[in-house]
């Protein structure tokens, strides 16, 4: 178990570099010169030298680069362009506890919605609720996550209009959970848990139809075990390896879906703070947005990795 | 008993009287097993005394079972239909549409044909937000245009970024994944690695990323290249940024099917027979493997055409693809998410758009995965 933790956990560093070096050459090749722009009207060749070589600008790339990852190393995430001058931990840190809590209880949502109706529709395979239930989640998956949150957000509309009170954007306090805090994220929450809600559903079904069938479900019933047994305790014990070995792909999805949940609903997260500094061209924002939102995907796979060995028993024997 | 059997009609053996076998039809013993089973079929139709059963027309090819199948299903086939319109009213309808309609007394240009006012980006900004009327077929947005030639743009801009992204992804997708198969060594590891890479780095990250730091500026740049510099303007040349990095992330999905049915068809012993009798490599992978790898490409590019569409849009929702003036259906769905609560018309038009196009697109890929791969 040992050795498959290590495997992984190297491959992994292979990612981090991957991921800092696609980053970082991006924004190094991107078009458009930042001091330049900053002095603006009052351009000057001597400050301009002077300047690049103040912010490293002029040494060679694989300098650059090697200077980026110590600076990372060191949790200095740079400072962002004009207009805002700022350090670029000033301008992510609030958007990073936002996003935690929004990820945090979107995976909830996914995780306590989909498996409990996937193995509903599992048990009662082929009856109108299965059907009913599948076609739903169908729906639900294939539609993008900013078409559900138009949606949920014209209910919303609708409803206020006739006497609800109830916001449509905007995000209360984070990770406080006063009736005001939940009127705004109980809504964003599940439209964003929707997705992995739709697959995780498909998903235990299928486990668990293939689960059910086997010889020892059999056998469990001949011994005379009631049925609530034999389903949670044998049957869903072993449908949990394929969901486990899931996660990195929901955090796939949990990552997409918050670019547009949070645009959506107008989440200051840093999703959103991703996407203003893209369309701003802040290059250092992007960058350190990126690498945090990647680093968030490769800790969930190992974690995931790490709940895996826990889950499944035959790793341990390799 | 042998007369028995064909009067009812059922074959004696899969391989049937009609067509011989042809290299890479079916996984089951070709060679000398095939051959065996074909005499015995020819033996026991010649002791029969009545004629044969008659000959139907109907092909016994795989591609044309799988197509009977494909026909079968009506979802399928229901969604196929749509779709073709769907390209059709995209292609041909701006043209038409922009001459239906007499003259127009406009408020603030004066009188104006269809030509004009039919167009995606003429604005007409005393007649906002209209429902629509027999000059407006589906009424006009926050800045008087008409809804239903921008509907027309934004779907020929789907469906645009969808076909340049396959290409992209077939060619890329399948050159790379037939070499990591079928040599191995160092391509299949550097396409293990770069997949990993991809799959942890989730694939719209990686669009955003690269819209935002090549998209702005460049659009400027491509507009004034020579022959497709006048295609791009309009707020267009992010279309071909966007389809760029599309096909950046989705090449090695379809490279990865690939190269795993690439392993399997190498395994096959008329692979090694072509071998023994001197074909060169690359012989054997443009004429063995390659045609063999036309379901797997199929479905994966039709699965991942929905993917695309969706990418497309949700980019020029967050405002990174197409910019205005020009109109995409991300595009139209977010300038119509700010007026929702007294006009929702104006976002749900391209909502439910986009809602059938990829549930069309979803039905069809998964009646063909059901057609032409029954076994997954």
């Amino acid at each position: 178990m040992a050795q498959f933790l290590i495997k992984r956990f190297i491959g992994l560093i292979f990612i981090v570099l991957g991921v800092t070096f696609i980053t970082f050459i991006l924004g190094y090749l991107a078009p458009g010169d930042p001091i330049k722009e900053t002095m603006g009207d009052h351009f000057n060749l001597q400050t301009w030298e002077h300047l690049r070589h103040v912010y490293g600008f002029d040494l060679p790339w694989y300098q650059q680069y090697f200077n980026y990852l110590a600076n990372l190393a060191r949790l200095n995430l740079g400072t962002s362009f004009h207009p805002q001058q700022r350090p670029v931990w000033d301008i992510i840190k609030d958007g990073v506890p936002i996003s935690a809590e929004l990820a945090l209880w979107g995976t909830i949502v996914t995780l306590l919605l989909g498996i409990p109706v996937g193995i509903w529709s599992a048990v009662k395979a082929n009856s109108w609720i299965d059907t009913l239930n599948m076609g739903f989640a169908l729906v639900i998956y294939a539609l993008p996550a900013f078409v559900l949150a138009i949606f949920v957000q014209f209910i919303i509309v609708w409803a206020n209009n006739e006497g609800f009170a109830w916001p449509v954007t905007g995000w209360g306090t984070p990770w406080q959970y006063s009736w005001s805090d939940i009127q705004y994220k109980l809504l964003p929450v599940l439209t964003y848990g929707a997705a992995g809600y739709a697959y995780y559903a498909r998903l235990t079904r299928t486990t668990m139809l293939d689960v059910l069938r086997q010889d020892y479900i059999r056998t469990a019933r001949s011994k005379g075990l009631r049925e609530r047994v034999v389903i949670y305790w044998h049957a869903w014990r072993n449908a949990l390896i394929p969901l486990v070995t899931v996660i990195g792909l929901l955090l796939g999805l949990l990552v997409t879906g918050s670019f547009f949940i949070e645009n959506a609903f107008g989440i200051p997260g840093i999703a959103n703070i991703m996407v203003t500094s893209a369309f701003q061209r802040n290059y250092p924002v992007i960058q350190a947005t990126t690498i945090m939102i990647a680093m968030g995907v490769v800790v969930g796979n190992l974690l995931s990795d790490i709940l895996y060995t826990l889950v499944d028993p035959r790793i341990k024997v390799e | 008993m042998d007369t028995r059997d064909t009067e009812s009609g059922t074959p004696l053996n899969d391989t049937g009287t009609d067509t011989p076998l042809k290299p890479g039809q079916g996984q089951g013993p070709q060679t000398a097993n095939g051959h065996a089973l074909q005499e015995t079929a020819h033996a026991t139709t010649t002791l029969q005394t009545r004629p044969a059963i008659k000959k139907s027309n109907r092909t016994t090819s795989p591609f044309g079972e799988s197509m009977r199948r494909f026909r079968h299903d009506l979802r399928a086939m229901v969604s196929l239909c749509f779709f073709i319109v769907i390209i059709i009213v995209a292609l041909v309808g701006p043209p038409i549409y922009q001459h239906i309609g007499g003259t127009m007394q406009s408020d603030l240009n004066g009188p104006i044909g269809p030509t004009i006012y039919h167009s995606y980006d003429h604005q007409e900004l005393t007649r906002q937000y209209e429902g629509p009327s027999a000059q407006y077929w589906l009424g006009t947005d926050n800045l008087g245009r008409d809804l239903f030639s921008r509907l027309m743009q934004g779907l020929l801009v789907s469906i645009t970024v969808a076909f340049l992204v396959e290409i992209v992804d077939i060619f890329v997708g399948v050159t790379i994944g037939v070499l990591a198969g079928f040599y191995g060594g160092a391509i299949d590891i550097f396409l293990a690695r770069f997949t990993d890479l991809i799959f942890a780095f989730p694939g719209l990250l990686f669009v955003i990323l690269l819209s935002g730091v090549i998209g702005t500026s460049t659009s400027d740049l491509l507009a004034q290249l020579p022959i497709i510099g006048p295609l791009l303007g309009n707020g267009n040349a992010p279309l071909l940024i966007v389809s760029l990095a599309l096909a950046l992330v989705s090449w090695p999905m379809m490279a990865r099917y690939v190269r795993g049915q690439a392993l399997q068809i190498k395994q096959q012993d008329y692979i090694e027979a072509a071998r023994t009798v001197g074909t060169s490599n690359f012989r054997i992978i443009v004429h063995h493997i390659v045609p063999n790898l036309f379901n797997i490409v199929f479905i994966s590019a039709t699965l991942n055409v929905a993917g695309t569409i969706i990418g497309e849009a949700g980019l020029s929702y967050l405002g990174l693809g197409v910019r205005p003036p020009g109109s995409s259906l991300g595009l139209m769905i977010s300038d119509g998410s700010n007026i929702l609560n007294i006009h929702p018309w104006v976002a749900f038009l391209p909502t439910i758009a986009l809602t059938l196009i990829v549930l069309a697109i979803s039905f069809i890929g998964d009646g063909l995965r059901d057609a032409f791969d029954p076994r997954s």
